[in-house]
């Protein structure tokens, strides 16, 4: 029994855990911009992918680790800010704004991927991780850099949630995502927060990335492979919800871990997806409802 | 201006109707099978488009995962001919029925939600079928099935051969025309009003006396049968079946179609269908990422012109009878 | 208690959170004439109303609708029941044309067999359009988009579409509102034709058109009934008066 937990259950629960914090932060990206400004961002997991690519260049020109990951949210929060103001702004008053924000960023998607494929090529590339080797604890091999990630990736969230719940520029965001117009009447450029908003958001899911880059490589595909996931964490812990993302997030991936123990690893998939059928089909509002109701 | 709507509807109604028999004409005399090939093929697709329209642009439910019942009818379509009988109508019957089936079943799984919600469950959809196709060693997993046999299709006074890029391009015609003709036709009914209706308000919907499950539903299990239908015309025309076709790009490729051709307006997805396949064909000489181009090309239209070709073409013809002084 | 009311609301409450929006609330509705609901902002009058037309649930409580219990119905199976209400927010169908609407709305009173039969063949359905249009002069906007239409236009097709499938209980939401003097004036005289073949259950803040037009006043305050009556009886209670002070009550 105890071997079982040493060696077989407690690796998949440190590989779910890592994994864990990366979802999260691109979940984290996409419930803000979902349940914030009420925006479909289907290319978010583009951002992700560009987070990875970013980091495979950046890395391959000698930049740096820790450089490089200052670097990569740096360079996309202008481009995620250019995209909310030049394209998604231009439908948002539309009477059809749902499915236009949803058309729109599926198309950003579609070229974006192409785009990797040109500069990249379409074969995955997996960059070097900063920290090799692993330590031994209470008989467990724990990788240094999924350790590490699990470390920092929580800082982030923290971070994160801190920056939302407990600076003014959280509350900015969150009382012009509650009410546009009450707020632009206080004076607040709600364009500019929503802007900044949406940058922040496909930045962190950039940095996810990165981050995640050296364990799963950096492939084109990539984002629309990981959307499903991503999606699935914002709606089960519920729309908006920076609780549920961090708590469905972690819950999910480590459901996906543990359960690729006992079955092939090709329907963990499937199973998340069931999750956020079941989900949708009875708790519509996920774990935590949201901050907008409905 | 709805006028305008109609008027721009029939002429591409019309131009398609002629273009197609021309072509078929060019077929049969010069003995083409490249052109004949890639139209049958850009009316197959445009048969998926047109199930997406059904439900994107009459009923308002973004499907993003349509693939999943082109994909089913597909290779029910493969297996049917290689393993039971390579009859057509009898292929068709069974893709029909079962199609239907399926559709009204995986209605209960997306109709509990919409908006977003729909769209992601019926990709999630999607996606899980590609993978189960994909790693199920009987349906030929990665490699797909090969070796669907030519058919000779009956009818009562005469025999199509499906080999023959003319006739069977002629007989694709005929389906696909068929799906629009019923789609058209219900757009005339209550049915149709209620769809729209529900796209429009769907809340004010139960306070005029009707639930919009049920219409919904309809619409979801008529899509799903207009999507394998055509699936089920693909390994007719090019012999083969692969897991791709269950691919999100497929799913994708559609909706770029109809938004592109004009969503609502059922022709305007077949007509897109043809210009994208045709496009994406001579593109393809000088180079493969032509998703850059019609990405793009996308964006700009659901920003610029959200009613796609149709709605440019009805504008035209809205702006021209006005200077008429009508 | 009158034993001839078309439509009982009995013990009726509805808590939303915190707040009890409507605390066990009962009145009658006669089966010809109007019946208001009148009372302060926040009384809980649209809420009442939704959970008579079935927007909402009530917690507890009944309604009964011409003998029958309709309390848990959806708003659906009320209109075949025979009950149908407009809204105060007006919520037509914005892209369909005015006739589209009516249609639509009409099409209830066919069989459900008709609904993938062409439209000419839903002969009732295209008659009761045709009423509607004339009854409510709206011939001239009958190919018009209904988000196209004046504010007065929306408010009287919103009443036009509530009425297509000939309900017995006519439940209108601020039927006036932001409509200007003439039209109200309009509205006022159609709701009193009406009321002489139907029943009709208003919510309205024009205190001095509800006194004219109904018969029956419930008056609502702080999610509670208040009082209940004749428009006279009710005008002179005092705690009415109380309620609403700053309004003309005399």
């Amino acid at each position: 029994m105890i071997e079982y937990l040493q060696f077989i259950l407690a690796p998949q629960v440190v590989n779910g855990l890592s994994l864990g914090m990366a979802v999260v932060l691109m979940a984290l990206g996409l419930t803000i911009i979902f349940g914030l400004l009420d925006v479909i961002n289907m290319s978010h997991g583009e951002f992700y992918a560009a987070g990875a690519f970013a980091s495979v260049s950046l890395l391959a020109i000698g930049v740096p680790f820790w450089l490089m990951l200052l670097l990569v949210p740096l360079i996309l929060l202008p481009i995620g800010f250019l995209m909310e103001v030049a394209l998604i702004q231009r439908v948002y008053h539309h009477k059809d704004r749902h499915i236009l924000t949803l058309l729109l960023t599926f198309g950003v998607a579609t070229v974006l991927e192409d785009v990797y494929k040109l500069i990249w090529g379409p074969n995955p590339i997996r960059p070097e991780a900063p920290i090799g080797g692993a330590i031994e604890f209470l008989g467990l091999i724990l990788p240094n850099y999924r350790l590490f990630l699990m470390a920092f990736g929580g800082l982030l969230i923290v971070g994160v949630m801190w920056l939302i719940y407990k600076t003014s520029f959280g509350a900015i965001v969150r009382a012009a995502a509650f009410d546009r117009d009450m707020s632009a009447s206080l004076g607040i450029s709600v364009k500019r927060v929503y802007a900044l908003t949406f940058s922040f958001g496909v930045a962190i899911a950039g940095l996810s990335g990165a981050l995640l880059a050296p364990i799963y490589s950096a492939f084109p595909t990539m984002g629309k492979d990981f959307i499903l996931l991503a999606f699935t964490v914002v709606i089960v812990g519920g729309l908006g919800s920076i609780k549920g993302a961090v708590i469905a997030g972690l819950l999910l991936t480590q459901v996906q871990a543990i359960s690729s123990l006992y079955i092939p690893p090709v329907w963990t998939e499937p199973l998340v997806f069931t999750v956020m059928v079941l989900v949708l089909m009875f708790k519509p509002a996920g774990l935590f409802g949201g901050l907008k109701n409905g | 201006m709805v006028s305008a709507e109609k008027r721009a509807i029939r002429i591409v109604e019309i131009s398609l109707l002629v273009a197609s028999i021309l072509l078929f004409i060019f077929a049969e005399i010069t003995g083409d099978t490249f052109y004949s090939r890639l139209a049958t093929e850009a009316l197959i697709f445009g048969g998926l488009a047109l199930s997406v329209d059904l439900l994107l642009g009459l009923v308002g439910l973004l499907s993003l995962g349509q693939a999943f019942y082109f994909g089913f009818g597909a290779y029910l379509s493969a297996v049917m001919l290689k393993q039971v009988a390579p009859s057509f109508w009898l292929t068709m019957l069974v893709v029909l029925v079962t199609s239907a089936l399926l559709g009204w079943v995986t209605s209960y799984i997306a109709l509990r939600s919409r908006g977003v919600y729909f769209a992601l469950i019926t990709f999630g959809l999607a996606q899980v079928a590609a993978k189960v196709v994909y790693n199920t060693r009987a349906l030929g997993a990665s490699d797909g099935m090969i070796g669907v046999p030519i058919l000779q299709i009956d009818f009562l006074f005469f025999r199509l051969d499906s080999s023959d890029p003319g006739q069977f391009f002629l007989l694709v015609f005929a389906v696909i025309a068929l799906m629009y003709g019923v789609l058209r036709y219900i757009t005339h009914t209550p049915m149709g009003a209620i769809w729209h209706g529900i796209r429009s308000n769907e809340n004010r919907l139960a306070y005029v006396g009707f639930k919009s499950k049920g219409p919904k539903q309809v619409a979801f299990v008529i899509a799903a049968v207009i999507a394998a239908v055509s699936g089920a015309l693909y390994p007719m025309l090019r012999g083969f079946v692969s897991p791709e076709l269950l691919f999100f790009s497929v799913s994708g490729n559609a909706v770029v179609t109809a938004v592109l051709g004009g969503v609502g307006s059922l022709v305007g997805p077949l007509l897109g269908s043809v210009l994208l396949t045709f496009f994406k064909s001579v593109i393809g000489t000088w180079t493969v990422h032509h998703h850059i181009i019609i990405g793009t090309a996308f964006v700009i239209v659901v920003i610029f012109a959200p009613r796609g070709i149709l709605g440019a073409l009805s504008k035209r013809l809205a702006s021209g009878s006005d200077r008429k002084g009508e | 208690m009158a034993e001839n009311s078309i439509l009982s609301a009995r013990q009726v409450s509805k808590r939303f959170g915190g707040l009890q929006a409507v605390d066990r609330v009962s009145f009658e509705v006669e089966p010809k004439g109007v019946t208001s609901i009148i009372g302060p902002n926040g009384a809980g009058k649209s809420t009442v109303f939704n959970l008579i037309s079935g927007t909402f649930l009530p917690d507890s409580g009944e309604v009964v609708f011409d003998g029958k219990d309709v309390t848990h119905q959806a708003p659906e199976q009320k209109l075949a029941s025979g009950m149908a209400r407009s809204f105060q927010i007006t919520n037509l169908f914005f892209d369909l044309t005015v006739m589209d609407n009516l249609r639509i709305a009409s099409q209830r009173l066919e069989s459900t067999q008709q609904l993938l039969k062409p439209f000419s063949k839903s002969r009732l359905a295209l008659q009761r359009t045709d009423e509607l249009i004339s009854e409510f002069e709206l011939e001239r906007a009958a190919d018009q988009l209904a988000g196209a239409l004046s504010h007065g236009d929306q408010r009287r097709l919103e009443i036009a579409v509530t009425l297509a499938t000939r309900p017995r209980l006519l439940m209108l939401d601020e039927p006036s509102q932001g409509m200007s003097q003439a039209d109200t004036q309009e509205t006022a005289e159609l709701i009193r034709r009406l009321s002489q073949n139907m029943a009709i259950l208003l919510i309205e803040h024009d205190v001095d058109l509800v006194m004219d037009l109904s018969q029956h006043v419930v008056v609502m305050a702080q999610g509670q009934k208040l009082a209940e009556g004749t428009p006279q009886a009710v005008r002179a209670n005092p705690e009415v008066q109380t309620a609403y002070f700053g309004e003309a009550t005399a």
